[in-house]
Order: structure tokens, then sequence, then C-alpha cells
């Protein structure tokens, strides 16, 4: 596949993923909105959209589009695997700041599911993290190019509350959400742990080109970390949990706990709080058509009450404002950020 | 393109799942010719660069005689995409 043909066949999904996101939402939304009576549960709004055909076309669409950006004729996984030589070439397997355990199991919730439609998961294809990278950067088409901003939006928040010395990114995939801690943290250092070695390689590459000397990508499952108690004084992870079952966000609740020291932070940034019925309704749906099987369960759950029952304090779950001018009528995720404290 | 292993059926979201496969023939010609759009409009702008084509030229409205010879072209052309439409068996049996 040639680069500008593999550039204009993406370019154009992306221009029409931007109509999804403005226009068919906006419509989908309208029709809601116009409903008498007004729809108030999730039952309610399904009454509505189920038979509306512009409701049919905003599924189609979300399901295509991102099946098109990374399987179609100029996919991604495609597009890769044709330059997968001189990709390969780029990985150092050797690097210092990346520790990869071949013997570590793949739980089967995370390889059951291709998520976000990308064929054969993050994990399994050496060349996944170059995927992932280049999907993920129409994830937010909302926000154009400023989708890296929402990690340093988030790195700021957190700094902003106080400087950590020792921080855990849990599910760091390709490292996006670990490059501002360890950028703007130097005397910081900066563990990130993920299940997907072909991500941590290109986060290695990545922490590489920066010069970066203040952190380490292990290969290690977020709720059995294997690293010392009471290590941390931040623990973090962005989009990560929604992708997990219940008892394994459990899991990785109770071993943030474990690994951080007394009065140290632990905050999450993720798709949770839904405003309304029509929120959840769309939401719900994204999951569906996106294969990420539990970001419904995981909105369901009273992650606070359970936070409590663990023993934090400071339990905090508010809305996360991903960039400065969020379009109040466009498709956009729920963020969330979920911050909690070890008891001294 | 080899044959991918078959995964399930995709999933449906319209009454008639003509429509949902319909739908992706069409995206995938859309997208084709989007790419198509963006190759020539590339090789438009090369040949412009060199001096061989003036882009102010290719962008003019057609003169009377090419208007008169695209008419051919273009009734075949929509005859070929159009005729479908009717439903018409162009073979006995």
């Amino acid at each position: 596949m040639d680069e500008r043909a593999f550039s204009a066949g993406q370019a154009f999904l992306l221009s029409a993923k931007l109509f999804w996101t403005h226009k068919l939402f906006g419509a989908v939304k309208d029709e809601v909105r116009t409903a008498s009576p007004q729809p108030k549960t999730l039952a309610d709004v399904a009454k509505v959209l189920s038979p509306s055909t512009t409701y049919a076309y905003f599924e189609w669409f979300e399901r295509h589009l991102q099946k098109m950006k990374y399987s179609g004729r100029y996919g991604l996984v495609p597009h890769a695997d044709g330059l997968r030589r001189d990709l390969l070439a780029r990985l150092d397997v050797n690097s210092p700041l990346v520790q990869v355990d071949p013997a570590l199991p793949m739980p089967d919730y995370y390889t059951s599911v291709d998520v976000h439609q990308h064929p054969g998961g993050v994990w399994s294809d050496e060349l996944a993290g170059f995927v992932y990278e280049e999907g993920a950067r129409s994830t937010t088409p909302a926000m154009g190019v400023k989708h890296a901003d929402l990690h340093q939006r988030f790195t700021d928040l957190i700094v902003s509350e106080g400087k950590p010395k020792r921080i855990l990114d849990m599910g760091c995939g390709f490292g996006k959400s670990t490059r501002p801690f360890y950028r703007d943290l130097p005397e910081a250092e900066v563990t990130a742990v993920d299940l997907a070695a072909p991500c941590l390689n290109v986060a290695g590459v990545q922490a590489s080109q920066d010069q970066a000397r203040n952190v380490r990508f292990l290969q290690k499952n977020a709720y059995e970390t294997g690293l010392p108690a009471g290590s941390f004084d931040l623990v973090t992870s962005t989009m990560l949990l929604h992708e997990m079952p219940p008892e394994k966000i459990e899991a990785t609740m109770a071993e943030a706990a474990r690994v951080l020291a007394p009065g140290g932070r632990m905050v999450h940034l993720d798709f949770h709080m839904l405003p309304d019925a029509f929120a959840r309704f769309i939401h719900y749906g994204h999951a569906v058509r996106n294969n990420e099987v539990y970001m419904e369960p995981w909105a369901e759950m009273d992650i606070a009450a359970l936070l409590r029952k663990q023993g934090f304090t400071d339990v905090t779950i508010a809305p996360f404002a991903e960039a400065d001018n969020v379009p109040p009528d466009a498709w956009r995720f729920p963020w969330t950020v979920i911050s909690a404290t070890k008891a001294a | 393109m080899t044959d991918a292993p078959s995964l399930g059926p995709e999933q449906q979201f319209f009454a008639d799942p003509a429509l949902d496969r319909m739908m992706g023939v069409v995206m995938a010609m859309a997208q084709e010719l989007y790419v198509t759009r963006d190759r020539l409009r590339g090789l438009e702008t090369l040949l412009a660069e060199k001096g061989v084509v003036s882009t102010a030229a290719l962008d003019r409205a057609p003169t009377e005689a090419e208007a008169r010879a695209r008419q051919d072209d273009l009734k075949e052309f929509v005859g070929a995409l159009l005729t479908p439409l009717l439903a018409q068996k162009t073979s006995h049996g």
C-alpha cells in the first residue's frame, strides 16, 4: 500500500468520523431532546431510538468506521503489516527501559475480545503497539490533533496537588499516559506496567528518544504487579479500568492500596460518570459496537463504595474536561477522575 | 488479498441486513473515490510544478465542444450506474 493512498484513506475515515461526531450524533440527540414524553430511563431512550433510521446510521457508522480504520483496504493493520520489517527495526528489544516477561500469562478476559476492533488485540502481534499508537490518534476526533493534551491535562491536575516522587502508571499501553510524568517530573521515578509487550516496546522507543532516565516499562498485570508493598506515592491509570471485569477492577484497587505508601494517592482517569439516561444509552451502545464488553459493568459499579470498603479515604469522583473548549453537542467520552488516598 | 478466517457474523443495525451490507460496499467505494481524488490532485500538483499543465486551465469550465463530448460519456456512465434500479433481466431464464 502506498503511503499517499493510506493517508488519504485514513483521512477520509477521520472526516467521516467527524461528521458522525457532530452531525449524526447531533441529529440523534435532537430526536431524544424533542421526544414527548421526555425519556427518563434507559428503556425510554431505547423506545425512542430503536425505530429511528438516523440512529441506525449512527450505530452503523460507529461500528464500521472503526472497523475500516483497522481492517479495511487502507486499514492500520494491513498498512503496518506491509511495513513489518521497517517497523520491527525501529524497536529496541534490548532497551534498558523495558522489561518484558514472555512467561506472563495473558488473562482470558483480555485475550477473548479484540478491544477497539483491533484484530488480534493490542498484545498478540509484535507490531500491535505501533498500530494502537496510530489508531489512538483519532480516538477522540472532536479534539483533532490535541488528543495528546488530555494526558498532559491529567498529569497537570495531579501535579497541581503535589509532586509525587515514586509513580506507578498501571495499564500504560504505549506510554502516552506515562510520558508527561517522566518528562515533567525529572526527579521522580516512574514505573509503568502493562500486559502488552508490543505496546511496552513502543513506549520504550519514545522514552529513549526523549532521553528519559527516570522511567521503566515492565510487562506486568495491574492487579498482581509483584512490586514491593508501600513503594509508591502515586498510583495512576488512564483508560484502563473500563477494559477490566469488575472482579479485576476490585483486585486492581486492592493492589494499588498494597503498593501505595501510607498517605499515598491514587488517581485514575476513565469513563464513568454518565449524567443522564441518554448519555448512558449512547455509552453502552458504544461499548458493544467498539468491542469493549466491560465498559457497562464498570460504569454500573459503585466505585466510591468499593474504595471506602477497601480503606481508602478522600474518595472523589469528578468529571474531567479533556480540552478547553469541548463542543457541547458533539459526541464525547464521559471522562471522569477517580481519586482516593491510602490512609496514613 | 487472502481470505481472512471467519470470526462470525457482523453486528446488524438496520431492519433489513441487506442495507448493513450494502452500506459497507458504498463506504468502501466512497473511500476508494477519495483515495483516487487525492491521487489525482497530487498528480496535478506535480505536473503544475513541472510546468506541464496549468492549474488554472484544469479548473476552468469546459468549452462547449468539451461539454458536448462529455454528454455521450455521461449518458453511458449514468446508464450503467442506474439501470440496475429498473430490475430487468438481460437474459432469458
